[in-house]
């Protein structure tokens, strides 16, 4: 995806399974977890809630584990899967640094995100904008002189606050 | 009546477990329950009733212990998911019924089922793991004593599956406590009625579900509009924040200025302390992160870690206002951390701390009073002594010594000493929530009313809270309906948000937003229904099916023996004027309410039995007949008046305006 970044926040995220049941409803037309491209990995006594996401790695694991060539890169950077050619051998969930590939429980092919075309349905329906999309973009602002002037203080503040605002798709020059 | 085509919405089987000898039946959801019930609490007393007569002791193998969920769980429906406990309660030998969120509902309609009935008892320990529309009995032996938490991280390990969904209960139950709870998620406790003994009594300690399954809705179109539409209303609902911010823990500070707090159990109705025990200061110092039930888009449960003192470094979920207020105002204690860490403990063994905090508060004044000494309990129990209620907690869960006592609730505790009955605060034996009736008297009639004994998740009048006459001449024809502190039109005021939440306890969804926020009044759950069912179905008639359920409840209790009688309040509310704060020289009329109340119910008013009238109104034609074999007298009509009554407040509350300034809320 050109010019766009997926965040995921976790201080945000609650794990309340909302985006999951969105993406089921928009691929399918149904409700289900298990047909859902994202994941919720939770942990009661932890407190943990984490949403697993397809990162679009370059290059990608599960592209390169498919022995019959079903799965392949499109332009916009998501995973295409070709059913026809798939042989249900599970080599690209395995593959997958992340667990984020998982096979649909009724046709045992691989599901795959599609970023819903640009528009994804989890960042839309997310309730604590956990999972946002934030346009990329260049703010040129003189940070070296800056630095230099400001002093040393302001010059770590400002590497904190570069890392903060790459975040939310900001990149500070 | 309306056709149904099929179960859009519901998973559409019903799964039967028979413990006495591993029989497992997976039966069709009938379209008759459905039609009539709806689901969650409706599906599950509608069978207590069938199958569960009052010659079955609570803690037998013929006991039944009943989870159900309703037509929204597991749809991405933005007011969350629960689901319904029910069996006859071996702490009040009544309806045992308890409601709970979180996960496990979804994820049992993702394996298949909207409800599971477990009968008879296992010879040997097991827990169930039920998945994909089967039923694995799986041994037990190696977790047994293990809390809460340890049997949770245990049971992941050897099912070795992230997403399972677990409920169970912890070593009180094992140990015969009556007020021990099932446990979801850890930390969400169907805890009211002593439900887990039931389940432990089966030599259950588990129950894990998990499903590939998929639901669908009628009509998919529809469905988006409306979720879009209640999005909307609760993303601009002025208590969204608030309560996102701090859940239900900011009832304390609110209950202080209204002077309805439990202070030293029920002495007092406000604290001087309460901002340092309150959830504002949980948000400011303590809570790190929201988390949410399955499905909800108001998370407002919130993870905290303790930063200072003995407890530092402690971290957890919760709690909401029952837990705070029980471990804090109501025994007198005003350390927070202290709070925090006897709540995760009486949660991790296993036990409603609703309960637990009546029992050790009505120690405490028993021994200020004289009646008890210190040496009888065998610890200090003083007003806030944290460390000897630490370890009462731990008496009760293992049933040591004067824990033992306690163990059986207050009102068996009272009878086992021989006193302080007067001071032990119950309803038909199921001890009083953190709410003070002298300064909410339409919530206390609803405790008195209540199928469940004392609680107030049955009616939730918060309506009353607006101290706002013209809305209650306009919503029940009496200006004090909706004063907090009024008395004429509580009868009706209760009736019909007794009739509501049955409603949302059976669609099972979350009360505070259904409910508390008015997000789904009568008139959209029926738009709901319609999207998701298929249901053509008016405002009315989900109304009468509320009134539905709450008439079958009453008539399993009159089964029981209960009568007026057994409707009432502790002594203390009734005659002993408040001592201070806001409601301060208040009582509470209970048989004034009472008279309308029956009134308008159509039960008869001097036993509180349904009117024969009423029943077969309601399409109780069966209950009519079993009641009648059985003996039990009933009026043969309804006076006309009383259903009139109840029919003018139905509809002019579908009308009214929504108010959600309240000023316990936080809005005026």
């Amino acid at each position: 995806m050109v010019g766009k970044k997926l965040v995921v926040d976790l201080t945000k995220c609650v794990g309340c399974r909302y985006c999951e049941l969105w993406c089921s409803f928009k691929h399918y037309g149904v409700f289900s977890s298990s047909l859902s491209r994202i994941s919720l990995i939770k942990d009661d006594v932890l407190g943990l809630d984490y949403p697993t996401v397809c990162t679009f790695c370059n290059p990608a694991p599960c592209v390169a584990s498919c022995p019959t060539g079903a799965l392949s890169r499109l332009d916009n950077n998501v995973i295409y899967v070709d059913s026809g050619r798939c042989t249900s051998c599970s080599k690209c969930v395995n593959s997958c640094p992340y667990g984020a590939l998982k096979l649909d429980p009724n046709t045992l092919k691989p599901i795959a995100c599609d970023l819903c075309g640009g528009d994804p349905i989890c960042v839309v329906k997310c309730p604590t904008g956990a999972l946002r999309i934030y346009p990329t973009s260049v703010i040129k602002y003189g940070l070296e002189e800056l630095s230099r002037l400001l002093g040393k203080s302001f010059e770590v503040a400002l590497q904190a606050h570069k890392e903060l605002m790459r975040l939310w798709g900001v990149r500070i020059e | 009546m309306f056709v149904l085509s099929r179960l859009y919405g519901y998973a559409g089987k019903v799964l039967r477990i028979n413990l006495n000898n591993y029989e497992v039946r997976v039966e069709e959801t009938p379209k008759e329950l459905v039609r009539g019930y709806l689901g969650g609490r409706g599906f599950n007393v509608r069978r207590l009733y069938d199958e569960v007569g009052p010659e079955v002791n609570p803690l037998s193998p013929e006991n039944k212990l009943m989870i159900a969920t309703g037509p929204l769980a597991g749809l991405a429906f933005p007011i969350g998911a629960r689901l319904n406990v029910t069996a006859k309660s071996p702490q009040t030998g009544l309806l045992g019924d308890s409601n709970v969120g979180g996960h496990f509902p979804a994820e049992m309609k993702f394996a298949g089922f909207d409800q599971i009935i477990i009968e008879g008892r296992s010879e040997k320990p097991v827990y169930l793991y039920i998945h994909d529309g089967t039923v694995e009995f799986r041994d037990a032996s190696g977790l047994r004593g293990l809390r809460v938490s340890e049997a949770y991280c245990k049971i992941r390990k050897e099912l070795r599956d992230v997403r399972a969904q677990i409920a169970l209960v912890g070593p009180a139950a094992e140990n015969l406590v009556k007020f021990s709870g099932i446990f979801f998620n850890v930390c969400r406790p169907a805890a009211r009625t002593g439900l887990g003994l039931v389940l432990a009594s089966k030599n259950v300690k588990a129950l894990a579900v998990r499903g590939d399954g998929y639901l669908e809705v009628a009509n998919p179109k529809k469905f988006e509009e409306i979720v879009s539409m209640l999005e909307e209303s609760i993303y601009s609902h002025q208590q969204y924040w608030p309560r996102r911010v701090m859940g239900t823990s900011r009832i304390l500070l609110a209950a202080n200025m209204l002077g309805f707090l439990p202070t030293k159990h029920f002495q007092e109705g406000t604290a001087d302390y309460s901002y340092r025990v309150s959830g504002e200061r949980l948000a400011l110092e303590y809570n790190v992160k929201n988390r949410g039930c399955f499905s909800c888009i108001l998370p407002c449960s919130r993870f905290y870690v303790v930063k200072y003192g003995p407890y530092a470094g402690y971290f957890g979920e919760g709690p909401e206002y029952e837990a705070l207020a029980g471990m804090t105002v109501r025994i007198g204690n005003k350390d927070l951390n202290a709070a925090l860490r006897l709540i995760s403990l009486i949660n991790d063994l296993g036990m409603d701390v609703i309960s637990v905090s009546e029992v050790i508060s009505w120690s405490m004044e028993l021994i200020e009073k004289g009646f008890l000494s210190k040496e009888e309990v065998g610890l200090n129990l003083e007003w806030g002594d944290v460390d000897s209620v630490s370890q009462l907690v731990e008496m009760i869960a293992r049933r040591e010594g004067f824990g033992d006592v306690l163990a059986d609730g207050v009102a068996k505790a009272a009878e086992k000493l021989g006193r302080g009955y007067e001071l032990a605060f119950h309803v038909k034996g199921l001890e009083m929530i953190q709410a003070d009736p002298r300064g909410l008297k339409g919530y206390g009639l609803g405790f008195a009313v209540s199928s469940r004994g004392a609680d107030h998740l049955r009616s939730e009048p918060f309506i009353e809270l607006a101290d706002d006459p013209d809305l209650g001449v306009k919503l029940f024809g009496e200006p004090e309906a909706t004063l907090r502190l009024g008395v004429r039109g509580k009868g009706r005021l209760v009736a019909y948000y007794e009739n509501w939440c049955a409603v949302v306890d059976s669609i099972e969804v979350c009360k505070n937003i259904a409910e508390n926020m008015e997000i789904l009044q009568p008139r959209q759950i029926a738009e709901v229904l319609n999207a998701v069912v298929g249901m053509e179905v008016s405002e009315a008639e989900v109304l009468a099916v509320g009134e539905r359920i709450v008439n079958l409840e009453r008539a399993y209790l009159v089964r029981e023996g209960v009568r007026r009688k057994d409707d009432t309040l502790p002594k203390r509310f009734l005659a002993e004027p408040m001592s201070n704060g806001p409601s301060k020289g208040h009582t509470i009329e209970l048989d004034r309410m009472l008279d309308e109340y029956y009134e308008v119910r159509g039960w008869d008013p001097t036993d509180g039995v349904p009117t024969a009238g009423k029943l077969l109104g309601l399409g109780l034609n069966d209950v009519v007949e079993d009641l009648r074999n059985r003996g039990i007298r009933l009026s043969e009509v309804a006076t006309l008046a009383a259903e009139g009554s109840v029919g003018s407040g139905v509809n002019a509350l579908s009308n009214h305006q929504r108010v959600r300034s309240f000023k316990l809320f936080g809005g005026g």
